[in-house]
């Protein structure tokens, strides 16, 4: 028997044509106080979360009956490799698109839960303002400096286990769950203190990623420098609950050795050359 | 802010906000020299109450828990009579653990546990990490202070700890009594094992993390067998350290005095001591000369 076999026949199987429970806290705007509201979905085959809150969408009237908004929440892709649609389902963060109710609620009145990320100042409902992720993007430069006033050729040649290397990490698609399941990541909607928080894991891993390009290294010393200060890989508290809820299995814990490595040697190297 | 103003200002800032690579990894290593390495050290004398009667078995005739008391009160002495630079030694272990304490619990503060929402191994000790941190600052405060300190206020019984008497002050202390176990006493002994279980997970775990920290085990294979490692380690020293607390509580404070009472009392004062060391000197020179 195979594992996928397995788990199929350990899992309870679906009731077709059931109904379940959407349990979706819900906020009207920046600011505003937040609220349960439950909402009863005819549950179609093959459903995820994002056709259910599609339905509420049509219909939005509680399961008691009360007519309120239309739920919002974030989505792009709908194949779990753009992150928009990032939120916590039954207490733990992930993508909603990818997350199927057959195997979350497949009884009948099963109930989900679903809450905005908690780390992330919310927009509406479902839906939180991500600013502060790409923010940390930029704090590490994780690009390659290829701008200038004339051609620069190929770049240098690359060795297939840095190839491989490189490819994982380069799948982080910014989605926060790493900074969500975080103990050390916490909210902080004053943009002014986004220099000194937490970068997360996420950003750190970015590091690493453009460390190892062979043209991308040109800014390893200021990609390092940045994470040397308050807010950097040091702050890192080795909960390592980032690698566990990363959706994309991208080695986080080991990147964040990785740049502590590089970190203890460009610390070093520096004290004794700079002039 | 533009990315430019953010590394303008990068080099300004507290103390704390110029120097934070530094004391971050200051706070690190200090965790394993010297604090590490003292609480092994520390951990292994006072186990010797359990182990000491095996090297002693030749010499003493009170069994194997008199010739322990006897094994551990001669280390405890060789410590406070004889390791040089013992001030010097002292006062770098209270620097790193002031150090290690203040920066440990500032940064504790800057996390918000979520065990309860990730149950992970990973996370549960990283809150245990922080707790054991809290909780060990407040055990080597009482520790230090009313067995080296003389704050026998906090002690049930009153019991006051001097180093020729170590086992038998050490034993009433952690008892209540020199008689027997009273209800203050249980609850110092109580508060030992505790805390002696967490500071052990504390360095263990903490062994762990700095290997993360520093960049000596990247892979998370690495990350795995240096943590079986550190589990060894700390398995050890937890057996050290709750097997020395429940020595000393097993332990009658009256007889353990007697034992005490028949060492060479050479050592107890300073002017005997250095008399004792000249006629030892006198004799290898002599035993030098006669062999040329």
């Amino acid at each position: 028997m195979t594992t996928t076999q397995a788990r199929q026949s350990s899992a309870r199987r679906p009731v077709p044509g059931r109904t379940i429970r959407l349990r979706i806290l819900r906020c009207d705007g920046p600011g505003k106080p937040s609220r349960w509201e439950t909402f009863s979905i005819k549950v179609e085959s093959g459903a995820n979360i994002i056709s259910c809150l599609q339905q509420v969408a049509a219909n939005p009237v509680t399961a008691d009956g009360r007519a309120t908004t239309p739920v919002v929440w974030d989505s792009g892709c709908l194949e779990e490799v753009c992150g928009a649609c990032t939120m916590v389902i039954n207490g733990k963060v992930r993508q909603s698109c990818s997350c199927l109710v057959d195997e979350y609620a497949p009884g009948e009145g099963d109930q989900i839960t679903l809450e905005p990320m908690s780390k992330f100042p919310v927009v509406r409902d479902l839906w939180v303002d991500r600013s502060r992720l790409f923010h940390a993007l930029r704090r590490v430069k994780a690009w390659v400096p290829i701008d200038g006033t004339y051609h620069l050729g190929h770049g240098p040649r690359e060795s297939p286990d840095a190839q491989a290397t490189r490819y994982v990490l380069s799948e982080c698609m910014s989605c926060g769950c790493c900074l969500e399941a975080c103990p050390q990541y916490n909210v902080e909607p004053d943009a002014s203190a986004w220099d000194t928080s937490f970068i997360g894991a996420h950003a750190i891993s970015q590091a690493r990623l453009f460390n190892m390009h062979p043209t991308g290294r040109q800014l390893a010393g200021e990609r390092l420098e940045a994470l040397a200060g308050p807010g950097g890989v040091n702050d890192c508290g080795n909960a390592q609950n980032c690698v566990k809820v990363c959706p994309k299995h991208i080695p986080l814990t080991e990147s964040i050795a990785a740049i502590g490595r590089q970190s203890t040697v460009h610390a070093i190297a520096s004290w004794f050359a700079r002039g | 802010m533009t990315t430019q103003d953010s590394q303008a200002a990068a080099p300004r800032g507290s103390f704390l906000d110029r120097h934070y690579f530094l004391l971050r990894r200051l706070h690190s290593l200090t965790g394993i020299v010297p604090i590490g390495v003292f609480l092994v050290v520390h951990l292994l004398t006072n186990s010797s109450i359990l182990w000491g009667g095996v090297a002693e078995r030749h010499h003493a005739g009170g069994g194997m828990t008199d010739a322990g008391v006897a094994y551990f009160v001669r280390e405890v002495r060789w410590i406070n009579e004889q390791v040089p630079h013992l001030l010097l030694i002292e006062t770098t272990l209270w620097v790193s653990i002031l150090f290690h304490s203040v920066l440990g619990v500032y940064y504790a503060t800057t996390g918000r546990s979520n065990t309860d929402r990730y149950r992970y191994q990973g996370n549960w000790r990283y809150r245990l990490q922080r707790i054991s941190g809290y909780v060990g600052v407040a055990f080597i405060l009482y520790h230090v202070g009313t067995l080296r300190w003389g704050w026998t206020f906090l002690v049930p019984g009153g019991t006051e700890w001097s180093y020729p008497f170590a086992a038998s002050t050490l034993a009433a202390a952690l008892r209540g009594s020199m008689d027997g176990i009273t209800v203050g006493g249980v609850a110092v002994s109580l508060f030992y094992f505790a805390a002696v279980g967490l500071l052990v997970f504390h360095f263990a775990n903490g062994l762990w993390t700095a290997a993360i920290t520093w960049g000596l085990t990247v892979s998370v294979s690495a990350q795995k067998r240096w943590g079986y490692a550190c589990a060894v380690l700390g398995a050890g020293l937890l057996a050290m350290g709750w097997g020395s607390v429940i020595g000393y509580v097993m332990l009658d404070p009256k007889r353990a005095r007697v034992v005490e009472m028949s060492l060479d009392p050479g050592h107890q004062t300073g002017a005997a001591e250095k008399a004792s060391l000249e006629g030892r000197r006198e004799a290898g020179v002599a035993r030098e000369s006669e062999g040329m």
